[in-house]
């Protein structure tokens, strides 16, 4: 965990949480655990105000708790770090859900996360209390909120175990993964009655089981989508097809997560499965050819390892990703220093190792061009140089050495995930500064909008409104354009920016053996 | 020459030798502040807006607004007394800002420490336990009174009672009981008078730190 990414987490929760929250996310990330009275001392905060920001924290299964070593009464917190990255993820699965789901998934998914975690009856009550959702039955939320535990999009936090002491210090629970999934029962005649006042949400049989959004099946959803949106740009709509059926199979047999090949899935399987489920008839007719084009493609993602069942076939995770992350640098570098300097960083990974000169004459590159190329990629890290000093000089002189370029693929990729990680903190900050600069002005508009709105239902006549909205004079109208247009931009790169993150994350799940936190239940 | 050792002479490196570490005389004064940004080389690609980011834009704005307003958006008290500060007069007299709800939480799966209501409810006992003693005295006091007026118009119709009495009690036999009734009739009222003032002194005296003038 970097520096910047401690920044960009200290902004993160800033902007969802408030300051309080802040301050003590702050501390927790410079530690591993804290008891209260550690944060409350370190933050200068009251102890009231930094157990509420905790109870928040742990609420939106930020913060973490458990009893100290020294003694099992005094809890000590800690925080998920690599959980805050999610908070921006937010309207990328409300986008999903909405996709699969209609509104109504959208309406269910917005309400558990902004609950942070909830029980069925809870979220289903605030669901249907909303206005714009009144003409859908509750009938078809309760459905479609139990499909979407089916489909592992929401997930059962540990249940509680009851003890009989009521006043317990640290509260106990019973994790079980068979669990996780199972649906509760929800009764629609209470929460009917909850939504009439006439019963309370203790009465709710489901008090004990609290839901929330299982970020890593989205992630799972959206790393699926990145690969089958390569293979569609590159070989066409029938190859993104035939694999988006090979990785269905592959996760029958397969956990998600694997880090570095999947599981063995033949051929006949294949056929099989596409034969009953899709009415592409191109691709049922050349489906060998497809799948030979995949697995002789270049991206790697598709590999053939032996030749039983028409063709034994495994999903190689590692290279695919290898792939896209080094396509994603070699853009990075594109964008920054201009096509021969990604020409000289594809050369360098050609070869692994390779001399000035020899780079020169590889790139084709004049000699002083190609020198202040490479100095510049060696100095914003894309590259690294070798020293291999000749054995056995001896006399007086200098040894002789020999300085190699070469690429140290998981430093070039840590490297640009912290200049991710630090360019969406400096653009979330960015347009926090533009907000509190024109905030009188946001204001103003926001109010006239509202008056001119409420002129409009009361039936006022346009010349009237029109002189109201007139008092916002038309240079200001121009700096509040201008404001927005750079707000939207900004937040616009910030979903860029993450969609890179998460590219290289993946790169580091499937490519190396860091921990990652990613599983299948989160 | 004494004190001319090692490490006498500290002086500073002359122009030449300045020259030959590549240290330049005439430094370059800054009289402007640097730009904040370094000059942008190339020109940022501009990003096209697709139908699922601009949805994205939006429920974000409204996330954001949503948590800023929800009990879970944590701001310490200070923060809260400057923002009041800074709200414009006529927000204040229209009250337009609702007062925020308070945060509930299932205090149950999260360390007992957390839940502060316990703790106040507990600070908050004193103060009902002092209001109900003041209750109780008023409700002594009163009682009291009452006892006091109900035992004065007892005793009147005593005394009238025990007048008839002592005039058949003069035809009793026995003159030392007669005697002790008469005493007992004198001393009652005179008596309570004297225990009330000896109790009053001697609480005063037991309160008083210092002797009694």
């Amino acid at each position: 965990m970097s520096a910047d990414y401690a920044h960009l987490c200290s902004a993160i929760v800033e902007q969802c949480f408030g300051k309080v929250s802040q301050s003590v996310s702050d501390c927790l990330f410079s530690a591993t655990t804290r008891t209260l009275s550690q944060i409350a001392s370190a933050t200068k905060l009251s102890r009231k105000e930094v157990g509420l920001a905790l109870s928040v924290l742990i609420n939106f299964r930020l913060v973490n708790f458990e009893a100290t070593k020294l003694n099992p009464f005094v809890p000590e917190y800690s925080l998920s770090r690599q959980d805050i990255l999610c908070l921006l993820r937010y309207p990328r699965y409300i986008h999903m859900v909405q996709k699969k789901y209609g509104s109504i998934g959208a309406s269910i998914a917005e309400e558990l996360i902004s609950a942070g975690s909830d029980t069925a009856s809870a979220t289903l009550t605030k669901c249907l209390s909303d206005e714009d959702t009144r003409a859908d039955s509750a009938e078809s939320y309760r459905n479609i909120f139990l499909q979407m535990i089916t489909d592992h999009y929401i997930i059962k936090r540990p249940e509680l175990i009851l003890s009989e002491e009521q006043d317990e210090v640290l509260p106990k629970f019973e994790s079980n993964e068979c669990d996780y999934f199972r649906h509760p029962n929800v009764d629609l005649q209470l929460i009917e009655k909850i939504r009439r006042g006439e019963a309370t949400l203790a009465e709710a049989g489901d008090s004990n089981m609290i839901w929330n959004v299982n970020y890593d099946r989205f992630h799972q959803d959206f790393r699926d989508a990145i690969m089958i949106d390569a293979i569609e740009r590159k070989l066409g709509e029938n190859a993104s097809e035939c694999f988006r059926f090979i990785l269905k199979i592959m996760y029958k047999t397969t956990d998600p997560w694997q880090r570095k090949l999947s599981n063995q899935i033949t051929f006949v399987d294949i056929k099989q499965t596409i034969e009953k489920k899709s009415n592409n008839l191109d691709l049922m007719k050349h489906l060998d050819q497809y799948i030979t084009l995949l697995t002789d493609d270049s991206l790697g993602f598709l590999r053939r390892v032996g030749d039983m069942g028409g063709g034994l076939y495994v999903v190689d995770m590692e290279h695919a990703f290898q792939s896209l992350a080094f396509a994603c640098i070699e853009s990075v570098i594109t964008e920054r220093f201009g096509s021969k300097a990604a020409r000289i960083f594809r050369v360098i990974r050609f070869k692994k190792f390779i001399e000035q000169e020899d780079l020169q004459k590889e790139a084709m590159i004049p000699a002083k061009e190609a020198k202040s190329l490479a100095y510049n990629l060696f100095q914003d890290q894309f590259i690294h140089v070798k020293a291999i000093k000749k054995a056995g000089g001896g006399g007086n002189g200098l040894a002789k050495a020999f300085y190699l370029f070469q690429i140290k693929e998981k430093d070039s990729v840590r490297m640009l995930l912290d200049v991710c990680y630090k360019s969406l903190y400096n653009t979330i900050e960015r347009s926090n500064f533009e907000k509190n600069e024109h905030t009188g002005l946001i204001d103003k508009s926001l109010r006239l909008d509202c008056i001119v709105e409420t002129m409009k239902e009361r039936g006022e006549s346009d010349e009237y409104i029109a002189e109201i909205v007139e008092t916002f004079t038309p240079p200001e109208v121009e700096i509040l354009n201008k404001v927005k247009n750079r707000i939207k931009t900004l937040s616009k790169a910030e979903l860029t920016m993450d969609q890179t993150i998460f590219l290289l994350q993946m790169y580091q799940h499937h490519c190396t053996i860091l921990p990652t936190g990613i599983g299948k239940y989160k | 020459m004494a004190g001319r050792g090692r490490g006498g002479k500290t002086g500073t490196l002359t122009a030449e030798q300045l020259a030959m570490l590549g240290c330049v005389k005439d430094l370059p004064v800054q009289s402007a502040p640097q730009p904040t940004f370094p000059p942008v080389m190339n020109k940022p690609i501009a990003l096209e807006t697709t139908e699922a980011e601009s949805f994205q834009l939006m429920w974000k704005e409204k996330f954001l607004n949503r948590m800023r307003n929800s009990p879970y958006y944590v701001v310490s008290e200070s923060e809260e007394k400057q923002n009041l500060e800074q709200k414009d007069w006529r927000e204040k007299i229209l009250g337009q800002k609702k007062p925020k709800k308070q945060p509930e939480f299932n205090y149950r799966a999260m360390p007992r420490e957390l839940n502060m209501s316990n703790r106040k409810r507990r600070g908050a006992d004193a103060r009902p336990k002092l209001l109900t003693k003041k209750t109780d005295i008023e409700d002594r006091l009163k009682v009291l009174e009452q006892k006091e007026l109900k035992t004065g118009a007892e005793n009147e119709q005593d005394d009238a009672k025990k007048e008839s009495d002592s005039e058949q009690d003069d035809e009793m036999d026995d003159p030392e009981a007669a005697l002790d009734d008469e005493m007992d009739d004198e001393n009652d009222y005179g008596n309570s008078y004297f225990d009330n003032g000896e109790a009053y002194n001697e609480e005063d005296d037991n309160l008083d730190d210092g002797p009694v003038i």
